[in-house]
């Protein structure tokens, strides 16, 4: 260390940004090369399906695979119209008319996992 | 039972053809016969820096497609016994490369030497591919940089899933790290990557660590593989990388900077 270090702050070592840029993009590229080869496949399958009931946007979906120790995750990311297009587009699909939902927070995005909302609900198990 | 060995790192410009001289070189110097094969179909340079261009008559693509005997298109170095260089063709394309002929000429190459040394071209193409899918061994030739250890991050994983190895279920390539153009003074500064890091982030053995050196250079201006340049620091570095593959334990020499006197450091530092 000599004395000039004393009076400035260090900038980081470029060297150290190197690396930390490396353990990222590494990281990301392991685990694609790593994922089965079946997973475009399961994606296009999984949406087909879910396309049948509701009428979503096929660019706001994500599928990811984690690979865990023990357990792996496969989880689906779909975000799903406003409210009022999807009473619509359910109306369609069913041939019926929905039944009157309350007032509730009228254009709200209903989003995330398919089995959340009372809509989806109504709409995926009564056709059973 | 001959062992083969691939030289490669998926980036160009690392060193592997430097290092495949090297290496030859070095495992003929110990007594082993040893063959070095360019896979860089189009792009011969193998000769150039083994100091042997000017004898290639055949090629590797001669024997593969029967115009010639692998004896014929084997040069033997004028320098070492047990040394010989299979050039690769300057003009046919790449797809003369096939499995069936890699295969026939490492098989017959097998029955005569111990190491068959196979020095990869860059990239993962069908060269890339065929220079590594019979090897036992691979030597991954890295730069401490950031697109040199990407790619060969990048070179593993094929290894792990297309070699022959790999495809058939047996044994895994062996793989182990041979940094090269090695800066300790820059790592010192945190200018570059330091061993450590690069050996964290690829998770595999280091064989050996070649000093940024003007003697490579030098060595192949004149057609000579730098390991016989004996008073080189590179030369010295090939020379244990080659006795770390052979098994031995022999500690890594140039990994930190030459001792400098306080003056010259501070001259350094304020500059």
């Amino acid at each position: 260390m000599s004395i000039f270090s004393f009076f400035r702050s260090a900038p980081r070592p470029s060297a150290v940004q190197a690396k930390e840029r490396l353990q990222i993009v590494m990281a990301h590229e392991r685990a694609g090369r790593t994922g089965p080869d079946y997973l475009p496949m399961l994606q296009q399958e999984l949406l087909s399906v879910i396309a049948k009931y509701i009428d979503i946007d096929q660019n706001k979906v994500e599928v990811k695979l984690d690979r865990g120790g023990d357990c792996s995750t496969l989880e689906l990311n779909i975000e799903l119209p406003a409210r009022e297009q999807l009473k619509s587009a359910m109306a369609a699909v069913k041939g019926a008319k929905p039944e009157p939902k309350p007032a509730d927070t009228a254009d709200g995005e209903a989003k995330r996992s398919a089995a959340n909302g009372p809509l989806t609900d109504g709409g995926v198990k009564k056709r059973h | 039972m001959s062992k083969i060995i691939v030289m490669t790192s998926g980036k160009g410009g690392v060193g592997k053809t430097t290092s495949s001289a090297a290496f030859a070189t070095g495992l003929a110097l110990r007594g082993f016969k040893t063959v070095v094969i360019d896979f860089d179909v189009g792009l011969r340079n193998l000769d150039l820096v083994m100091g042997c261009e000017r004898r290639v008559v055949f090629d590797f693509i001669n024997v593969i497609n029967g115009e010639a005997k692998l004896s014929q298109a084997l040069i033997k170095d004028k320098r070492i016994d047990n040394l010989y260089i299979l050039p690769t063709s300057q003009t046919r394309d790449k797809d003369a490369l096939t499995r069936e002929g890699v295969e026939r000429v490492l098989n017959d190459l097998s029955k005569e030497f111990d190491y068959i040394l196979c020095d990869s071209p860059a990239g993962i193409e069908r060269g890339a591919l065929m220079s590594l899918y019979f090897a036992d061994h691979a030597i991954i030739v890295t730069n401490p940089e950031v697109s040199s250890v990407r790619d060969s991050d990048r070179i593993l994983g094929v290894l792990n899933s297309r070699s022959r190895r790999a495809e058939q279920g047996l044994e895994p390539v062996s793989q182990q790290l041979l940094l090269t153009r090695y800066d300790p003074d820059r790592v010192e500064r945190g200018e570059m990557l330091k061993v450590d890091d690069v050996l964290e982030i690829l998770a595999i053995p280091l064989l050996g660590v070649i000093p940024e050196s003007q003697a490579v250079l030098r060595a192949s201006n004149v057609g000579m593989p730098v390991i016989l340049d004996e008073a080189s620091n590179a030369g010295q570095a090939y020379t244990d990388a080659v006795g770390r593959f052979l098994g031995e334990e022999i500690e890594h020499r140039f990994v930190s900077p030459q001792k400098k006197g306080l003056f010259s450091r501070l001259l350094r530092r304020s500059a």
